[in-house]
């Protein structure tokens, strides 16, 4: 009985929180970012040409397990999906057509995402994330071709679980980035940036410097506190202005010092302003058009149980994490380890002992072919797609083993899978990969 | 969602640190005070331009020149003397471009002259069947469809027109199978043909040796590291090229991808028969490009510098393994896919060593990235 009192009482006090009105600035403000950025970042991806190299021309596709019948559809059908996901983020960008928008921009974006694993950025796993509740947010109801169109009624006032949701996936993104961070290698090693950071002695002033190791160990420990605890400095009011300029300087910094990150540092300046809270001017009542939904905070709890329980299930794995790569992707794990293969696959039909070597670069793009080289479940999905290809060649009963090389973060390469082991017929999916080698540090 | 407050001495905290990143930066103009522990890259630059690479493009210059005049004398009296002669120069210029073929990235990678002067057909097409244009074969249908119908441009970017020039093409042309009595029958043609294939050369050639006056600056005054960067490349080719001699150099037309069944004529220099030979120039040259020659001012001391001295002493021991057993392969390199298997056999298992050590170990030592798009850095 009284349980059930209190289960009311929660939800009621939750409601009354999570509905409180606040200002739709920070919403617009967000709004308008996003979509020019996401209008620049797919901009820059088309004339890098990079449709064609990453979704025309290969012949094979990693796919996600679940997600085997995404493909790519292409062309000019991989040009008229990017065209209409640059269409809505301009929309999203100027509020117009807004749901419909966020809507083909995260059906698209996912949709292009899911195509190929060896692409996965966990900066693009977060743009699918934030069109996803983009689709739910009221973003659209201030400085927007809907309103000016009168479309949608305008407000001044959003219900502050809108604002929040955003918040709380910003803080996911850092406070695991950070968590991830709290490692031997990153804390300890000063590893990879140890590695990195004398490759990039061409920089101005600073660049003498970055072959000393303590500056190895400055940058290793900044960036982890930093990660850690910017959310805390961001969301409290009189830390705020000098936090997100702490935000400017340290992305522009990886922006310079790891170029090859793309778009992150400029998603994440952006992403940030969300902290800014906007004066309300006149009603500080929710205009009726929010109407309360009931299940709204089962649904915000699940949301924020999942992204919390995404990141730890790699606590249910008992390799090395950074060898093995189970659970490692939507974990917000980014520049955690300096990691290289070489991959020599072999094909032997069973009965006539007949072999073959694989020429990767004849199934593979370079790209592909890297990402694989280190990651377990792409070298099953590759050892699977041969065996079908072989088959295709008339060799019956087709083993695929490998002798793949790996290193990480300075360890001397050493055999990363059992190389007897047929790889065709290994399962991806959520096992334990017991064909992986342990993994031995030898500096 | 104001859900923390904030610790006070936090933020002071990140911003000691802050003024420590600072501050340390300052420190850094101070010029004139070497750190033992850092490594000039553009001295490194400088030696690879100066010392190796511009004089591997001269030297191979002159010997193409030298080629030139060898080639007319054959064709003004084809005569097993004349072809003897020749094969001497070809040899000798053959042997030099393969001290070049490392450095295929700046004026050499505009040219594209690893296609028009010794194509080896790429790394994407596979040694699965016969009649497929793949490894250093060479179309001598569509050369003898040239030579008969005088019409054709070398400077075509095609994949027939690659296989009809260069190193394999004169190959055919001069050593091939009744190559001197072909130049009897529809001898003008043949013998313009002849000649516009090693001008084609030196054209090519003169073209990289003059640009590399001026490409010399932009080469020792980029010392980034990242994707088409001078080290960057350096390190990136090195690792190709041993890609190329486990495949269309030796393993693949050894057989490794057919079980065992060998493309003899898809070898580099088939017809004149030394591919064993060019290989082992190959190879030392690569080595000679890891350590920058003399042995200070190298990757392999930019390497060292870094603390990998363990590394590079096994690349080196490897390098010196590799190169053992590529010379322990008798001439003609295709002959020995069937008579000395096992000797192949035993080359072909070390230089994939040295491949991994070059692509895993020293690539990632050195923070050169073999890829080119955005990554988590992961």
């Amino acid at each position: 009985m009284y349980l059930l009192l209190w289960v009311y009482r929660s939800h009621l006090w939750i409601m009354t929180e999570i509905n409180k009105p606040v200002s739709i600035l920070p919403l617009v403000r967000f709004r308008i970012a996003f979509g020019l950025l996401m209008f620049a970042s797919l901009i820059r991806f088309l004339l890098r040409g990079w449709i064609d190299t990453v979704y025309i021309k290969p012949t094979f596709h990693f796919s996600y397990s679940g997600f085997e019948w995404i493909k790519p559809i292409g062309d000019p059908g991989m040009y008229i999906l990017f065209l209409a996901v640059i269409i809505a983020s301009l929309l999203i960008c100027l509020g117009l057509f807004y749901r419909i928008a966020a809507i083909v921009f995260f059906l698209g974006f996912t949709y292009i995402e899911l195509i190929d694993v060896t692409t996965y950025l966990n900066h693009y796993y977060f743009i699918s994330l934030i069109s996803f509740l983009m689709i739910w947010l009221p973003a659209n109801r201030k400085f927007s071709l809907d309103t000016h169109f009168k479309l949608v009624q305008s407000s001044e006032t959003v219900p502050a679980w809108t604002v929040g949701i955003i918040r709380f996936q910003l803080a996911i993104v850092y406070i695991f980035a950070g968590l991830a961070k709290l490692n031997y290698d990153w804390l300890i090693e000063a590893q990879p940036m140890k590695t990195w950071l004398p490759a990039k002695s061409h920089l101005p002033v600073i660049g003498p410097l970055l072959y000393k190791e303590w500056v190895a160990y400055l940058f290793s420990w900044f960036g982890a506190a930093y990660d850690l605890f910017i959310v805390f400095f961001l969301m409290n009011k009189k830390s705020r202005p000098v936090a997100y300029l702490f935000v400017i300087i340290f992305h522009l910094a990886t922006a310079i010092f790891f170029p090859g990150i793309g778009m992150f540092p400029y998603v994440m300046i952006a992403s940030t302003l969300i902290f800014f809270p906007g004066k309300i001017k006149g009603d500080t009542v929710l205009p009726p058009i929010f109407k309360q939904n009931r299940l709204l905070p089962y649904a915000l709890i699940m949301y924020a149980v999942i992204q919390i329980l995404v990141p730890l299930r790699f606590l249910l794995y008992p390799g090395h994490l950074f060898w093995h790569e189970e659970g490692f992707r939507f974990s917000w794990r980014v520049m955690l380890m300096e990691k290289a293969g070489a991959a020599y696959f072999r094909v032997k039909e069973k009965q006539s002992g007949r072999r073959f070597e694989i020429n990767n670069s004849e199934f593979l793009t370079p790209l592909q072919e890297k990402m694989m080289s280190t990651q377990p479940d792409m070298i099953v999905k590759y050892a699977k797609y041969l065996a079908e290809v072989f088959r295709k060649r008339g060799i019956k009963d087709p083993e695929v083993t490998a002798e793949i090389y790996v290193t990480l973060n300075g360890a001397r390469s050493q055999l990363f899978v059992d190389s007897t082991v047929n790889l065709s017929v290994q399962k991806t999916g959520w096992q334990h990969y017991n064909w992986v080698l342990p993994f031995k540090t030898t500096r | 969602m104001n859900m923390i407050k904030r610790p006070k001495s936090g933020s002071f905290l990140i911003a000691g640190l802050f003024i420590l990143l600072f501050s340390c930066s300052k420190n850094s103009s101070d010029p004139g005070i070497e750190d033992p522990g850092s490594f000039d890259k553009t001295a490194m630059l400088t030696n690879y331009a100066d010392n190796i690479i511009i004089p591997a493009y001269t030297k191979l210059q002159e010997d193409v020149d030298a080629l030139i005049v060898g080639v007319n004398a054959y064709a003004d009296a084809p005569s097993t003397a004349t072809q003897d002669a020749v094969k001497v120069v070809y040899r000798q210029a053959y042997l030099s471009y393969e001290n070049i073929e490392v450095f295929n990235f700046g004026p050499a990678g505009t040219a594209l002259l690893d296609y028009y002067a010794n194509f080896s057909g790429g790394l994407t097409y596979s040694f699965t069947e016969n009649g497929v244009l793949a490894g250093y074969t060479v179309d001598s249908a569509s050369i003898e469809n040239n030579i008969t119908s005088g019409n054709y441009d070398l400077t075509v970017y095609e994949r027939n027109n690659f296989y009809s020039q260069g190193f394999p093409a004169l190959g055919y042309l001069l050593f091939g199978p009744d190559a001197i009595a072909k130049f009897n029958n529809n001898t003008a043609n043949r013998v313009k043909y002849l000649k516009d294939v090693v001008q084609r050369m030196k054209t090519l050639v003169d073209k990289i040796v003059s640009d590399w006056s001026t490409y010399r600056n932009t080469f020792i005054s980029n010392t980034k590291s990242d994707v088409g960067s001078p080290i960057g490349n350096m390190v990136n080719m090195l690792a190709f090229q041993m890609d190329m001699m486990k495949g269309p150099r030796i393993g693949w037309p050894f057989g490794k991808q057919s079980n065992g069944i060998v493309f003899a004529s898809k070898s580099e220099a088939y017809f004149a028969g030394i591919g064993s030979e060019l290989a082992g120039a190959n190879i030392k040259s690569l080595k000679n490009t890891f350590v920058g020659g003399t042995g200070s001012k190298g990757i392999s001391a930019y390497l060292v510098s870094l603390k990998k001295e363990t590394l590079n002493n096994d690349v080196l021991a490897q390098f010196d393994m590799v190169i053992g057993k590529i010379e322990a392969i008798p001439d003609p390199l295709s002959t020995s896919f069937t008579e000395d298997a096992d000797k192949v056999e035993e080359a072909y298992k070390e230089i994939q060593k040295l491949l991994t050590l070059l692509k895993t170990d020293v690539s990632s030592a050195l923070g050169v990235q073999i890829s080119f798009m955005d990554n988590d850095g992961d």
